[in-house]
């Protein structure tokens, strides 16, 4: 664990972009997933949001969140590590992995209870 | 990596000046259409910013005297369109972009402590981009052949089955060519601000409006291309027929929507970022303290860049997507209100534990703070899709737009312009007209705009050239017609102000407002080269912390004094660090970007006029132009032939394998890859959702000739990084081998490409499917060809002695396009002609 935590390098500024470009590919995902089940296998109307399409959707949102929940996680702890640069660099990121692991949660809320293609 | 910061002799600030005014300095008369510098340019981008404004106003009036009261005829429905779409199309490109663009490149370079952007005639070719396309543009209104299918152009309204004329060419063509503009500005922006900020200032210690800068700057690079992408399809579609757009040839209006709004959403914080970058840096100067909460501000800044892409179906929530996904986009249009509350609170926080002085800078301050938090609150509103279907194309839209983009952006620039403008003349404003002009457009906005939310809810239609009477809505509308002629007189007092400013206005004292930035280190106006020496700057606020730090750089204290090698020189530093890398040495004036402008603007209205052939000739020079320009590069004898350094100084970036070329060409490259994005979710948009998508039973395409160019383009790529290990080596045997070797390569893919393409038998003009490979192999072909002809001049360039072991770092550059395009051409034969086979229709 330590060792995977030391190649990330989470001080570097680039975690800034990292929770946020894991988001967007989470959204252009599910959109882009859902747009084209929708296509291809639409559900019965009657089923509600009981579908194979929101079940899939929702899976995908929790593998994303835990793994960006983890980055951030691993974030906070690198940023008590260090002082100056370093410690802003990783106290930013954990922030905004933090807020991209809740905006995952936010924007996936609607798949409990949508239906998905109507 | 190196600090230097040695303790130098004080010496006469006047020779100095001298000395480097004579490298730096801007010619008079005819030459001073080669100044390449970012203070002239950055200020022409502003003049022109402002004229473009006033045309837009103009129109603006135009608008609301025509809709003061019912059954009007001052104008007839075809010309109202015509200002409508044009009072929309010059705000939004031709005025809020690029001033906003013109402030960053003046005022960029001066907050960090360099003496130019790194791309000098880059920042040339972008102004005169930005003059002719605006020009052309604009023309359209003279000749009433102006584009009138409202600012966003939706098709099919705008193509040529419902627009005949040439106005959406006008526009197209146009608004393409200004995009050059603001994409070079935001490759050469994101490069200076990462690598010439001067020593010691890491990145958590630049200014924060750097940081705001270098956000929006990469949000254009990856913002614009799908407009762009979707400008060229539906001029393809226009002038040749092919129907990207065309339900019945297999594609779909609603692409044109996704594509335009790709771009439209990110655009609207494009405009704000810069302009809150204004407010995060004169709050702290006028409450005398540091901002509160840097680091949220960088969080905030960072979540905006990129939840602002996530946001574009909120425009379409009336076009029939599914629920659940209008609720995907609704969440994401909530979630931005997040970081923006975040910064409304820094602000307000910062003001709090400050002692504001209430100076005319800080009025235009605080009246953002008001008009912007409500646009902000029903930005929220219109989030909610039930409450956005029952306002959709009402008024009440066009009053939130104009509480975000003028409260957003048009004060705070205001405000900014008031601040700095005793750097850009050395004279203080009235403060008494200055506070007249304030309280006119004020409260002649509000009366304007917030009375148009009623007017909307009432159920006004926007972009409608009358009403009956007798809806409830023509009090209103004569209201909000008087508020926006109040706001113009406000906009006059401002003008009159400027103006008048520049011969009466009372001579400025150094830093007049005890600001903390390097900027105000400047002469005041500032001189060509910025700064006669490069401090080293470890803090955020340099001149609080070492008030005497402007002598010290006028008297030649710090680095980089000496030029009698003549070269235009500053500081390349670690983007991370601000640690020292090496010297930057900059291309000094030039003819050839104007030059290239023109033949771009010749090539423009050839395609307006659609006299293709010298259309195809305008490209040839355009290219010529922009080659012979690449080549007075390195080791020319007009760049820097000569290596020799101050002992103890870092290299010349020529002559390393990491100068700022090799950023540029990246950045350049991410703009190119949002361009192929954004034509891979078209073809796949159109293959999964187009009604009439017709996907032929057998590939026209031949794989087998597209493998074989693909492999001759890895080969050719293999050659160019075995010529970049050898030149990492010091060993430039073989150099030229290889890059001819490359060029021959590239050509060969060239010609495949084109022999597939000849050989496929598209029916451009019947399917969509056919027009769509056409534009992808046209694609391929563009790099290609650019890629063998980028190869070929390297190897001419090691026969004279412009590359070579002494000077590594082209080839470098022409290997990161060789990898982007070998990388996006097997992506294109995957997605064409793989897949396709694999899946089938």
């Amino acid at each position: 664990m330590k060792a995977m935590t030391q190649r990330l390098h989470l001080t570097h500024p680039g975690h800034f972009v990292g929770g946020l470009t894991l988001w967007s590919i989470w959204f252009v995902a599910v959109y882009g997933g859902l747009s084209v089940a929708c296509a291809v296998a639409t559900p019965d109307a009657g089923q509600g949001a009981f579908t194979p399409i929101n079940a899939s959707l929702l899976l995908v949102s929790l593998f994303t969140v835990v793994l960006i929940a983890a980055l951030a996680w691993a974030c906070f702890k690198e940023a008590k590590r260090h002082q100056a640069r370093r410690h802003f660099n990783a106290k930013v990121s954990a922030w905004l992995y933090l807020f991209s692991a809740l905006a995952v949660v936010f924007v996936a809320a609607p798949m409990v209870g949508l239906p998905p293609c109507l | 990596m190196t600090t230097i910061n040695r303790e130098v002799t004080p010496q006469d600030p006047q020779d100095l000046h001298s000395d480097l005014h004579e490298v730096w300095g801007n010619p008079r008369g005819l030459k001073a259409f080669t100044i390449v510098n970012h203070t002239t340019l950055g200020l022409r981008f502003m003049v022109t910013g402002m004229a473009f404004f006033l045309i837009g106003g103009i129109l603006a009036m135009l608008i609301r005297t025509q809709i003061a009261t019912p059954d009007q005829n001052f104008m007839t429905p075809e010309i109202y369109s015509q200002v409508t779409t044009m009072h929309g199309t010059v705000m939004m490109f031709l005025f809020a972009i690029p001033i906003l663009e013109g402030l960053a490149i003046y005022m960029i370079p001066k907050m960090i402590g360099a003496r130019d952007l790194v791309c000098p005639r880059l920042t040339a070719l972008g102004y005169w981009c930005y003059l002719f396309g605006g020009i052309i543009l604009c023309f359209s209104m003279v000749i009433e052949m102006a584009p009138d299918s409202g600012w966003f152009m939706y098709t099919p309204l705008s193509s040529s089955e419902y627009s005949p004329g040439l106005g959406s060419d006008f526009w197209l063509l146009g608004i393409t060519f200004v995009e050059i503009s603001a994409l070079s500005a935001g490759v050469e922006l994101v490069v200076s601000i990462l690598r010439t900020r001067t020593q010691g200032m890491a990145l958590h210690k630049m200014p924060i409006f750097a940081w705001y800068i270098l956000a929006m700057a990469l949000m254009i690079v990856v913002g614009f291309p799908p407009l762009i992408l979707g400008s060229i399809l539906l001029e393809l579609e226009r002038a040749v027929g092919m129907p990207f757009f065309d339900i019945a040839g297999g594609g779909d209006p609603l692409l044109w929507q996704h594509l335009f709004w790709l771009f439209g959403h990110p655009e609207v914080y494009i405009i704000f970022l810069p302009a809150a970058g204004i407010v995060s840096t004169l709050i702290p100067v006028f409450a005398g303290r540091p901002l509160v909460g840097y680091g949220w501000v960088v969080f905030a800044i960072t979540v905006m860049g990129f939840i602002s892409f996530g946001l574009w179906v909120h425009h379409m929530f009336t076009v029939g997507i599914p629920q659940l996904a209008q609720a995907f986009f609704s969440a994401a249009s909530m979630l931005v209100a997040i970081p923006t509350a975040i910064q409304v609170f820094v602000w307000l926080a910062t003001l709090w534990l400050g002692k504001p002085k209430m100076k005319l800078p800080m009025l235009w301050i605080v009246g953002f703070l008001v008009i912007f938090v409500c646009g902000g609150l029903t930005g929220v509103m219109l989030a909610l899709v039930p409450f956005n279907w029952q306002v959709h194309d009402t008024h009440f839209v066009v009053a939130h737009m104009h509480y975000v983009l003028v409260g957003g952006m048009l004060f705070p620039l205001m405000a900014g312009i008031y601040y700095w403008l005793p750097l850009f003349s050395g004279r203080m404003p009235s403060e008494t007209i200055g506070k007249w002009g304030f309280w006119l457009v004020f409260g002649g906005f509000n009366a304007t705009f917030l009375i148009m939310h009623w007017t909307g809810l009432l159920g006004m239609p926007r972009r409608v050239y009358t009403y009956d009477t007798g809806f409830g809505w023509d009090i209103f509308n004569l209201l909000s017609s008087v508020g926006s002629f109040v706001m113009s007189a406000g906009f006059a007092m401002v003008i009159i102000d400027i103006a008048l400013h520049f011969r009466y206005g009372k001579p400025a004292k150094h830093n007049p407002w005890n600001a903390d930035t390097l900027e105000w280190a400047n002469s005041m106006p500032p001189s060509a080269y910025n700064f006669v020496s490069l401090p080293v700057v470890e803090t955020r606020h340099p001149l609080w912390d070492n008030p005497d730090l402007p002598r010290t750089m006028r008297e030649g204290q710090h680095g980089l004094p000496t030029i009698s090698h003549g070269r235009r020189e500053m500081w390349g530093t670690d983007p991370l660090t601000g640690k020292l890398r090496e010297i930057i040495h900059l291309p000094g004036n030039s003819w050839w970007p104007l030059f290239a402008a023109l033949a771009l603007a010749v090539v423009c209205i050839s395609l307006l006029l659609r006299w293709y052939p010298v259309a195809g000739i305008g490209v040839v020079i355009a290219v010529g132009f922009i080659l012979r320009w690449s080549w007075e590069n390195g080791a020319h004898p007009k760049a820097a032939p000569d290596a020799h350094v101050k002992a103890g100084d870092p290299p010349l970036h020529s002559r390393t394998m990491d100068g700022p070329g090799l950023w540029a060409m990246t950045t350049a490259m991410i703009a190119n890859g949002s361009f192929f994005l954004s034509y891979l979710f078209g073809w796949f948009y159109l293959w999964t959702v187009s009604p009439e998508w017709r996907m032929p039973d057998e590939s026209p395409l031949s794989l087998i000739g597209l493998c074989v160019a693909g492999v001759a383009a890895i080969l050719g790529w293999g050659l160019l990084e075995k010529a970049v290990r050898g030149l990492r080596e010091k060993n430039d045997k073989g150099l030229a081998f290889n890059l001819y070797g490359a060029a021959m390569l590239g050509a060969v893919q060239f010609g495949l490409v084109l022999w597939v393409l000849l050989n496929a038998n598209l029916a451009v003009t019947e399917t969509t499917h056919d027009a769509i490979i056409m534009v992808g192999l046209a694609y391929a072909l563009l790099h290609s060809g650019l890629g063998a002809v980028m190869a070929l001049l390297q190897g001419m360039r090691v026969g004279y002695r412009f590359v070579g072991a002494h000077a590594p770092f082209e080839p470098l550059v022409v290997t990161y396009f060789w990898r982007y395009s070998v990388l996006v051409f097997w992506m294109l034969i995957v997605a064409l002609d793989i897949l396709p086979r694999v899946i089938g229709s």
